[in-house]
């Protein structure tokens, strides 16, 4: 049977070090909103399961501009999503998203 | 993150735009009241205002997201004084361009009113400025809420009551009921913010650069969609079709263009004039 979920495109080396970085960031953020041991994989969905919220991807927007460069450009990513489609983004696509950018 | 000292409180901004931003237009976004924080306008607005070549400037509200939450100073003047220290702090000179959604608005009229050699022009997202109307109307949908809330938690957990709200109306409503119970309940926003007194009517008729007034058919002024046109000299209406008040979250596209269209539109008025 195939792992179609998102956790299987860690066997890309270089998703698995977004991943990493990615999830330490989202855990420091939570952690400054008093949020501990949050399990985060690839298909956490960051507002359902891990209760981002819209100021916490800003956050995240600066902190990946200053660990990747301007060329990680999250805030453009999100412009051109509706709402509905930011409430519903996973861990996964925006590893994906910084991935592709890099 | 960025954070300056403004007016004795810390205050939370974002600014983007191009790299040497000397001579580039300034527009500064303020967000909505309790509900509400610099993400609404930031997520939506931040990257096409820098692509569009615009010094962009986005904070949190004292109170509000990541800004300090002093115990008392809630009086409009206080978010005005803020907004003054914040471009004095940030070395803004020049005047600029302010967009204001619901709560934000109010600011940017008041601001207008109070010092209007700062200001290039408003737009106002669903919102019109300080009146007693105003503070009646406001202040009884925040009072309904935080109401509701404590009716809620008399028998349900907070957990509960969010969940129950997320199941019977989406997370985002969810969301934005946490955030406006959480900021009304530690400032004192509702006794400090409607005492008044407010500009009289004929000070606030002096606003006299140009305003974009974009309203919801459904929202605020669905009573008197161009009521604004009538108070102001130069005051443009863009009503949006079955739109309610919160336009931002509803059509952020669509807001966005007329938004910094209409921007940039200004300062090409401007600039031609010069």
């Amino acid at each position: 049977m195939t792992d179609t979920t998102e956790q299987a495109t860690l066997a890309d080396p270089t998703t698995a070090e977004v991943f990493e970085t990615v999830s330490t960031m989202l855990k420091d953020i939570l952690a400054e909103a008093e949020v501990d041991d949050v399990e985060i994989t690839m298909d956490s969905g960051i507002t359902e399961d891990l209760e981002l919220e819209s100021i916490d991807l800003v956050t995240l927007a600066s902190r990946l501009a200053e660990r990747y460069g301007e060329q990680v450009n999250l805030a453009e990513f999100l412009a051109e999503m509706e709402l509905d489609e930011i409430i519903s983004l996973t861990v996964g696509s925006l590893v994906r998203y910084v991935v592709s950018s890099l | 993150m960025s954070f300056l000292d403004a007016n004795g409180t810390r205050i939370h901004y974002q600014r983007s735009g191009p790299d040497d931003d000397r001579g580039a237009p300034v527009v500064v976004f303020v967000h909505g009241l309790a509900v509400d924080n610099l993400a609404s306008l930031y997520l939506w607005m931040a990257a096409p205002a820098a692509a569009e070549g615009f010094d962009a400037v986005f904070y949190d509200l004292r109170g509000h997201g990541r800004s300090g939450r002093p115990e008392t100073g809630y009086a409009l003047t206080d978010f005005t004084t803020d907004l003054h220290a914040l471009l004095d702090g940030l070395d803004i000179e020049r005047p600029v361009h302010l967009v204001g959604s619901s709560f934000g608005g109010t600011i940017a009229f008041e601001y207008a009113a109070r010092h209007p050699e700062h200001v290039a022009s408003v737009v106002s997202i669903d919102s019109g400025p300080a009146t007693e109307r105003w503070a009646t109307l406001t202040r009884y949908a925040l009072q309904q809420l935080v109401d509701s809330a404590v009716e809620r938690l008399a028998v349900e957990t907070p957990q509960e009551m969010y969940a129950g709200i997320a199941a019977a109306e989406g997370l985002h409503t969810a969301k934005k009921f946490k955030s406006a119970y959480k900021v009304l309940t530690s400032a004192p926003i509702l006794e400090e913010m409607f005492a008044g007194p407010f500009l009289p009517v004929e000070r606030i008729a002096t606003i006299d650069c140009p305003v974009l007034s974009i309203v919801g058919s459904s929202g605020v002024h669905q009573d008197d969609p161009r009521g604004l046109e009538r108070l102001l000299p130069d005051c443009t209406t863009e009503i949006v079709s079955g739109g309610g008040h919160y336009l931002l979250t509803e059509q952020p596209h669509a807001i966005r263009d007329t938004v910094l269209g209409w921007v940039a539109d200004r300062e090409t008025a401007e600039a031609r004039a010069a």
